[in-house]
Order: structure tokens, then C-alpha cells, then sequence
């Protein structure tokens, strides 16, 4: 019993780690730009077929296809900010961006559907089926991989935001923009950078999560309505926040399975929600949610 | 000789609300020049036209020789423009030393001469030094003003524009800061200073001019000014030399 509670702890953190990599990109650019990508769900998709041609149609390794999906990721993201957020930057106008977003994911979605159409595609590679064994527990290769690569993700952005001049300058746009600028700071180009680094997450996340997927050109919706959610969990904007609810989502939706029901899952998640929403609806740091980014 | 700062003409408007109309003024190399003047007499609103926070509707803004007023403020600050805003404005979640960074982002790539530019600032407040790990927001205004002062002059600026640094602080902290622009003066900084409390506007700078009604009523040197009869009934109270402001 207690190996099996292990075993499914295990399986959240895996689940969990890939909704964390798919939220922060949202969390990042609420937080320096208080704006919602609404397209950001289609980054996944597109990023989970751009590793499955990677490694069907080109014969290329896995591993290698991750890079490939976070590069598409971060072009769509640059090229979404330089077309929609960028020219109405300081216009006041809050819900143009937002609106073009969804037209741009409506796009996103169809083209995808004409060009790939409605069936999902299965997207096994031999990491899915090599299981290693850590004493009584189980893990897939594919699963390893996952941790190993968000871990990766989330301590490199965690340590860029910290750490390096940049990653600060980034953190002050985000709490004060046009203090930033008085910097000597372009708030533009940081944002510019916001958007790449989330979009990139997105695409990497829609990389690990493909082969876990029912993949269609919606893959990317059944995702990004978790993600909100564990935006809003943890916080919008809050960085430590995102991971901590990602991580809890991912926890609850294994023991769900485990001891209740997999047909369960979402309204308990979105019970949660709810839930938060009513008692603490700053998130799960509050103290700290002021801070966005 | 040609001014450091020269503004011709200026008129200045948020949105449809003009709120100075034909401003012309200038800073010298080195010299020190208050703004005084009443609450909403415009002061404010010319110092963010000076560093790139709005745009003049009209008129022209020339640094060191240079048409500046397409520019933003982070390419105004590259050309030695910096500005301690109004109410402080520091990070609130970056740390005291982080703070500082920013204000030295300009020299991101040269990590010592940051470095040196941080203890230049710690040496001015050393109360700065104790609190460098600590979040800026939980600093007393006092502390966040010092942050203010400090973070800009990381820039190494030639100009150095300053809002109301006296704000609601406590008269000793007030002094202490007065001080080290005062100092900062000296060692060949140019400073435009909008500033309620006229002892220390007088104090600092040489030149003054005084705005009502977001124009220009009266110029010149801080000791005529100061002896200005409609000048002192206007804007400066009675206790002009007391340390009070209006």
C-alpha cells in the first residue's frame, strides 16, 4: 500500500512537472505584462507534432526533437508579441491583445486540423517502453526523461530570474515598467524575452507531453485549462507559486486515480479551484504575490 | 558655451489636458537649477518630459548638443539623463543591492566598475549597507529615498533630475540627503531639482525658475529669487530660510 502511495506520488510529480512547464510560460507573461496569451495552448500542440516529425518523419532522436519543439515555441512566441502585444505596448488597451490571441489559437487549431487532420496520431518512442526499475518502484524511461528535463528548465529559469543581470532586469519590468525604462532598461526587448522563454516552455512541454497525448490539433486545450488553473492556484504571476500548485495538481490527479477515480480528476481539480478561488484567492504564497515574475 | 540641458518652447499634455504651455530653460554643465512652484504648477510633468516619460506636444528638448525628444527614457539615460522619480519608486521585490544593479544596468558588463559604483552608494548611506539583503519595500521612506538617490547616480549620469526628494521624510534624513547632492554636485554632476521645501531648494541650486500655471513666472539666481517679494507670497510661504516648506 505505502509503495503503491510512492509509486502514484512518483506519477503526480511526472504529470505535475509537465502542467508547471506549460503554466509558467502563462504566469511569466501575466506577470511582466499583465496580459494573457490565449494562443499559448496551441504552442504546446504545435510543439508536441513539431517532436513527432522530428523524430517520425526525420528519423531524428527524441532528446534531440525537445530542442526542436522549445525553438518552434519560442518562434511562435516571438512572433505572436512582435504581431499582437508589442504594437498596442502601452495603449491601454487591455482586451484587443487578449481577443487577437484567441483569433490567433482559432487559427493556430484549424490550420493544424486541415493540415494534420482529426485523428490522433500515436506518437511512441523508446523511451515510452523501456521501464526502469528503482527498487519496488517503477518509472518509464520516457517518465525520467520528463523529471529530468523539467527540473532542468525550472532551476535554469528560477536561477536566470535570480541571478544574472538580465533575469533581475526582467523582474523589474515586471514591478515597474516604466521605472525599468529610467534603468536604462528597454522594457520592450525584456518582454520580447518573456514571451520567447515562456513560449519556448510551452513547446517543450508539448514535446514530453506528446507522447503521453491523445495528439490532435486540440491536444493542446485539455492542457492549458489545467495550467489556468494552477496559474490562478498559485497565483498569477508568482513564479514559486505556479511551481508549487503545478507540482499539487499533478499530486491530487494521481491519488484521485489511485484511491477515488480516474473519471474524477477534473472536478476535483476544479473543485480546488473553486475552492481557492473562495478562501485564499491570491494564491498559494499570499504573501508574496505581489510580485510578479 | 551650450547648455547641458536646453528646453525651447516646450508645451507638455497628458492626453487632451495640457499642463505647461512655452517652457524654455536650461542647465548648465555643472550647475545646480531648482523648479519651484505650487502643487500642480507642472514641475513634475517637466521633469518626466526631461527624461523621456512623455512626450512634448510642441517645443524641443536638446542634451549636450543632441535633439532628445523622440527619445525614450532608457536611450535618455544612455546619454546621461537619470531621474529619481516622484514617491521613489524603487523595486519592492528586488533586494536593496539588486535595486542598485538596475541602476547600473548600463554597465552590465563590467561587473567591478558595478561593484565599485554599489560601494560609492553604501559609502553616501551606509544604512544602505546594512539593509543590501533586504527586500527595497520593506525599507522606511527615508531608506527608500537613499535607495532612489543611490540607484540613479549608478548610472553615472551628467544630469541628475530629482523629484521632491524631501517628501514626507524626517527632517535629519532630509539633511542627509540634501548632503550628498550637494556632493554630488560638486563633483561635476548637473542637477535639476523640483523641490517644495524652499530652504533646500535655495540651499542646492544657484538658478531657479519659478512656474505657476505650468509656465515659467519668474528666472534667475537663487539669492534673488529668494528675496523676490511675489516669489515668496506666491510659492514660498513666509518662512523662506526657516527649514520649512509651503
Amino acid at each position: 500500500m505505502f509503495v503503491l502511495a510512492v509509486q502514484q506520488g512518483l506519477n503526480g510529480l511526472v504529470l505535475g512537472s509537465l502542467y508547471v512547464l506549460v503554466a509558467l510560460g502563462l504566469t511569466l507573461v501575466y506577470g511582466v505584462l499583465v496580459q494573457i496569451n490565449f494562443a499559448h495552448a496551441d504552442f504546446v500542440m504545435i510543439g508536441a507534432f513539431s517532436a513527432y516529425f522530428v523524430t517520425h518523419a526525420l528519423h531524428g532522436d527524441y532528446l534531440l526533437s525537445l530542442a526542436a519543439a522549445g525553438a518552434v515555441g519560442a518562434l511562435l512566441g516571438y512572433l505572436v508579441n512582435a504581431a499582437i502585444f508589442a504594437p498596442l505596448l502601452g495603449k491601454g488597451s487591455e482586451l484587443r491583445p487578449l481577443i487577437a490571441t484567441i483569433g490567433v489559437s482559432v487559427m493556430l487549431e484549424n490550420g493544424a486540423l486541415a493540415l494534420l487532420g482529426p485523428v490522433p496520431y500515436a506518437f511512441a518512442t523508446r523511451y515510452s517502453a523501456e521501464v526502469i526499475r528503482f527498487g519496488p518502484l517503477y518509472l518509464t524511461a520516457q517518465s525520467v526523461i520528463i523529471l529530468a528535463v523539467a527540473a532542468t528548465a525550472i532551476v535554469l529559469l528560477h536561477g536566470f530570474l535570480r541571478f544574472t543581470f538580465l533575469g533581475k532586469a526582467l523582474r523589474a519590468v515586471a514591478q515597474d515598467r516604466e521605472t525599468a525604462g529610467l534603468m536604462g532598461i528597454a522594457p520592450d526587448r525584456l518582454i520580447m524575452l518573456t514571451f520567447i522563454i515562456g513560449s519556448a516552455l510551452a513547446g517543450l512541454g508539448g514535446a514530453l507531453l506528446a507522447p503521453v497525448l491523445v495528439l490532435t490539433p486540440f491536444a493542446g486545450t485539455s492542457v492549458i485549462v489545467k495550467a489556468f488553473a494552477i496559474v490562478i492556484i498559485g497565483g498569477f504571476g508568482n513564479i514559486e507559486g505556479t511551481i508549487l500548485a503545478g507540482l499539487l495538481v499533478g499530486l491530487i490527479e494521481a491519488m484521485t486515480t489511485q484511491v477515488l477515480d480516474p473519471g474524477l480528476i477534473d472536478i476535483v481539480v476544479f473543485g480546488l479551484l473553486l475552492a481557492m478561488l473562495v478562501i485564499r484567492p491570491t494564491g498559494l504564497i499570499a504573501e508574496r504575490r505581489e510580485e510578479n515574475v | 558655451m551650450t547648455p547641458l540641458l536646453e528646453a525651447t518652447a516646450l508645451d507638455l499634455a497628458y492626453g487632451p489636458v495640457a499642463v505647461c504651455r512655452d517652457l524654455s530653460f536650461q542647465v548648465m554643465a555643472g550647475e545646480a537649477v531648482a523648479l519651484i512652484g505650487a502643487n500642480g504648477a507642472g514641475k513634475t510633468t517637466t521633469l518626466r518630459a526631461v527624461a523621456g516619460l512623455l512626450a512634448p506636444r510642441a517645443g524641443t528638448l536638446r542634451f549636450a548638443g543632441q535633439t532628445i525628444d523622440r527619445l525614450p527614457s532608457h536611450a535618455r539615460l544612455g546619454l546621461g539623463i537619470a531621474l529619481v522619480p516622484e514617491g521613489r519608486r524603487v523595486f519592492p521585490f528586488l533586494t536593496v543591492r539588486e535595486n542598485l544593479e538596475m541602476g547600473g544596468f548600463r554597465h552590465r558588463h563590467q561587473r567591478r566598475h558595478v561593484a565599485r559604483l554599489i560601494e560609492r552608494g553604501f559609502a553616501w548611506f551606509p544604512r544602505l549597507r546594512e539593509r543590501a539583503g533586504q527586500r527595497a519595500g520593506t525599507l522606511s521612506g527615508g531608506e527608500q529615498q537613499m535607495l532612489a538617490l543611490a540607484r540613479a547616480m549608478m548610472s553615472e549620469p551628467r544630469l541628475l533630475c530629482l523629484d521632491e526628494p524631501s517628501l514626507g521624510l524626517a527632517p535629519i534624513v532630509v539633511q542627509d540627503i540634501f548632503r550628498t547632492i550637494a556632493a554630488i554636485n560638486r563633483d561635476g554632476t548637473s542637477i535639476l531639482l523640483v523641490e517644495q521645501n524652499a530652504h533646500y531648494a535655495f540651499a542646492t541650486a544657484v538658478r531657479g525658475y519659478v512656474l505657476r500655471g505650468g509656465s515659467i513666472v519668474a528666472a534667475g539666481p537663487t539669492a534673488a529669487l529668494r528675496s523676490d517679494e511675489r516669489v515668496r507670497a506666491a510659492y514660498l510661504g513666509g518662512s523662506v530660510g526657516a527649514s520649512g516648506g509651503i
